[in-house]
């Protein structure tokens, strides 16, 4: 039984697929946007890595290589150094665009805030990519309300191919009206995949040309003034421009029948057109779609909602455009209880939401969806849930486990990056944005201190997260008499958002060289005394040499002690662990006691509960040999130490 | 003509890979290609999940009781992407044997006419030394049964298209084992269901 074949032949589109010029390539909504860079003639192009923003800036470089261009590339050290950079190359009248995740741009609000005042010369494109959801970030916040804090012009895409070409518009926009732009793509349009349509590149060649001009580039208080009266006049004309635009700001449908109207933007629009389609709601509902939210263009709004009897707003992640609306009477959304306060908003959610509000109006009775039978059996089935975790072989799992063992009663000061995932070994207390790994244990050195109590505190920072923001952090608590661990957890990489290189490896965005700043200075620079450097893999050293930190910390003329542990990420240096493999097996001295399970963790280890015993899978097990060091039993052996026998 | 495909795993099964296979083969026979795709945090080890739609479509994501065949490549993932399967659509799943499937959740799925097929890809994969290139066996079968009509030739050239150099090889011996595997098993579907 079943059905009968599916239809997935090739058709006779085949041979339409490029007609003349015009190229289609399948691209995730950040290579559109990174081709969309690239086709706006942007000459330089600067970014911090982070979930959803990562991919932008390695797909430059890959068009770079492609079409043999001369674009600057950069991964700056941090999202408000890599704003400066990209600001600055627009006061020379070239083009720059910045990359970040959402909560990057908080990182570079200060910059951006005040370059909004003193406004650019080069087109300068701010890409701030949101998590609603949030699928990897800490918070759900909406870029473009910061768009609107600062003052500046936002596009919010629905599509890849959209970003794309919004890119280039805000590229236009920026160099007419002198300001920052930022375009908002949503992680559902950058980790979109979509066939787009590719378009010939701009060609501009500029030669960097700064033009003296301190009363607006080194503006003092009084001359801020006439700048904010000046943006005021600027963003009067963006919205003027706004209120005509018909590519990004349009409507669909113009039934006259129509009693609801909904406005909407980013993929909730994409997510609503699919659903209205499937329904054959078409008649009963026009939607406008505002690719604008900031300046908003109310006149149209305004139009649009007076010719509906309700306008409900939808929009992710928050209420940008409904809060903007001057008139509400007519509105529902977030503001009137119509759609969730958090969360992203899912094609079933908005399903569910539309529902709602066509009975309430009396509209149409549709059904809402509710979990199914097998939703209802599959609940049942109790499936564990996947939690991400440490790779096997991860050196940051040895390091974590070995902190555990040597001090289990201190306070884990962590951060984010792979690490955050030492939470699963109970070795992270505290994760709360970059860099507060250091500034949170100095704090809590302080807090307790001033009782006079002096408890261990353990700080763990990736390499990568201490050359972004650990510096400033670490100079403060040595300046200020804080004492606690440091580990450096050094991979050589920035492994979580897709092996980044960092100034500790010297190799730069495009793979060329760079200057090296090694850890080791770094640390010291910022008045650490005490440092050692350790390969994680040792455990059992870790643990002598983190006790030997404790005394160090709480010894009378000492200090903050740090401690590198170094070994590369296993997943992009893999030829380091093949180079000493150390192949374990599990001896009969296993009871089964799970040790190494709850507090090793590794996904290469598992119970085989008929046995009651903890097996190795193979397929996972990259030979390490840390878990030796994991068994309190001693049953995690080296192979050869047993199996002698001549082959 | 649309067609809406899930491709289910954890961390470092490929589904990424998996999921630019079948866009490159949609983009061969001219059309519209929109999906979403995992990444960060969850590639860790996490689950993973790619929608792919081919055809005319806006949205990215595919809604449940939509897709018209889901890719399974672990089997507690495949529980938790059922859901997404039309009546009549179609699963394959990297599982040893049907047998090994819930009982009560396969009445459901026949019922709502869901055809499912279990083979043990991982299994197949290891014996060519490559257990990476599950997924790769996994699609192979599919197209060996017969019940997804891609032609083998059009898979073929799609993966010579987009491995990486040093890959090529045993992705298309993966293709070819999970290819005849899947003829052999259609001509004799008893565990089909």
């Amino acid at each position: 039984m079943g059905p009968g074949p599916i239809f997935f032949g090739p058709d006779k589109r085949t041979k339409m697929k490029k007609t003349g010029q015009e190229e289609i390539r399948v691209l995730l909504g950040n290579v559109a946007i990174a081709r969309g860079i690239v086709e706006a003639g942007c000459h330089v192009v600067t970014s911090y890595p982070g979930t959803p923003s990562s991919e932008i800036v390695p797909a430059v470089v890959e068009f770079k290589k492609e079409l043999g261009l001369n674009t600057y590339i950069e991964w700056s050290a941090n999202e408000k150094v890599a704003y400066d950079n990209a600001l600055a190359a627009s006061l020379t009248g070239k083009r720059a665009a910045v990359a970040m995740k959402q909560v990057g741009l908080n990182v570079a609000s200060d910059s951006l805030m005040s370059s909004a005042y003193t406004g650019v010369i080069g087109g300068l494109v701010i890409i701030s990519c949101d998590d609603p959801g949030p699928h990897s970030s800490q918070t759900e916040q909406d870029s473009r309300f910061f768009a609107m804090f600062a003052k500046v012009p936002a596009f919010d895409p629905s599509t890849p191919q959209e970003a794309k070409e919004m890119i280039k518009e805000a590229f236009e926009l920026s160099e007419m009206f002198q300001i920052p732009v930022v375009l908002r793509p949503t992680i559902r349009v950058s980790h979109a995949k979509q066939s787009v349509k590719l378009a010939p590149l701009k060609v501009l060649d500029r030669e960097a040309n700064f033009e003296k001009n301190p009363e607006r580039w080194a503006a003092t208080p009084k001359y801020r003034l006439v700048l904010h009266k000046k943006l005021n006049e600027t963003l009067q004309k963006i919205s003027e421009r706004f209120e005509k635009d018909t590519k990004w700001n349009y409507e669909v449908g113009k039934s006259i029948s129509a009693s609801l109207g909904i406005i909407t933007c980013s993929v909730s629009f994409a997510n609503l057109m699919d659903i209205l389609d499937e329904l054959n709601l078409k008649s009963e509902i026009n939607v406008l779609k505002i690719g604008t939210p900031y300046p908003l263009p109310q006149k149209r709004i305004a139009d649009f909602i007076d010719r509906h009897k309700k306008v409900l707003i939808i929009e992710e992640t928050d209420s940008v455009i409904e809060s903007q609306i001057i008139d509400k009477s007519k509105v529902l959304g977030r503001l009137t209880g119509h759609i969730p306060l958090a969360g992203e908003l899912s094609p079933d959610g908005i399903h569910n939401i539309l529902a709602e509000v066509l009975r309430e109006l009396g509209i149409a009775n549709l059904e809402k969806i509710t979990d199914s039978k097998l939703d209802k059996l599959i609940e049942k089935l109790n499936l564990q849930v996947r939690k991400p975790t440490l790779c096997a072989g991860c050196p940051e799992r040895a390091a974590f486990f070995a902190i555990k063992k040597a001090l289990p009663k201190a306070i884990y000061a962590s951060d984010i990056g792979c690490y955050t995932l030492g939470l699963n070994l109970k070795a992270v207390d505290t994760v709360l944005d970059m860099g507060a790994g250091i500034t949170l244990a100095s704090g809590f050195y302080q807090a307790y201190h001033q009782d006079k109590k002096d408890i261990p505190i353990v700080a763990t920072m990736g390499d990568s997260t201490f050359y972004h923001s650990g510096t400033a952090s670490l100079l403060n608590a040595v300046y200020n008499n804080a004492r606690f661990i440091l580990v450096i957890l050094d991979n050589e990489i920035t492994a979580m958002t897709g092996m980044q290189p960092t100034p500790g490896l010297g190799i730069t965005a495009d793979g060329s060289k760079g200057k090296i700043i090694p850890l080791k200075e770094l640390i010291k620079g910022c008045g650490v005394k005490w440092i050692k450097t350790i390969d994680p893999y040792e455990v059992k050293n870790l643990v002598k040499l983190l006790k030997e930190a404790k005394e160090y910390s709480q010894r009378k003329d000492g200090g903050i002690a740090a401690i590198i542990a170094r070994h590369p990420c296993i997943i992009r240096f893999p030829e380091v662990c093949e180079e000493n493999p150390v192949k374990v097996e599990i001896t009969d001295d296993c009871n089964g006691c799970n040790y190494c399970l709850d507090f090793f963790e590794c996904p290469a280890l598992y119970p085989d509960e008929e046995r009651n015993i903890v097996e190795i899978d193979r397929n996972f097990c990259v030979d390490c040999g840390v878990c030796i060091d994991a068994c309190p039993k001693g049953a995690i052996i080296p192979m050869e130490k047993k199996n002698k026998a001549p082959l | 003509m649309r067609l809406q495909i899930i491709l289910a795993g954890i961390g470092g099964q490929g589904i990424l890979f998996s999921s630019k296979v079948f866009s490159e083969l949609g983009l061969k026979m001219g059309l519209d290609i929109m999906g979403s795709e995992t990444h960060g945090m969850s590639q860790r080890g996490g689950s993973v999940i790619a929608h792919l739609k081919l055809g005319k479509f806006q949205s990215p994501l595919i809604r449940n009781g939509a897709a018209d065949i889901l890719y399974s490549f672990e089997e507690n993932e495949t529980y938790n992407t059922l859901k997404f399967l039309k009546g009549g659509g179609i699963c394959f799943v990297n599982l040893e044997s049907v047998d090994q499937f819930n009982k009560r959740i396969m009445k459901v799925l026949k019922e709502k006419e869901i055809a499912l097929r279990a083979f043990d890809a991982t299994g197949a994969a290891s014996k060519i030394g490559s257990i990476r290139s599950a997924n790769i066996v996994l699609i192979g079968y599919s197209v060996g049964t017969g019940l997804v009509a891609i032609k083998y030739e059009d898979l073929k050239y799609v993966l010579e298209l987009v491995s990486r150099e040093k890959d090529l090889k045993i992705n298309l011996k993966a293709l070819e084992l999970g290819f005849q595997e899947g003829k052999r098993t259609s001509k004799n579907p008893g565990k089909s269901l």
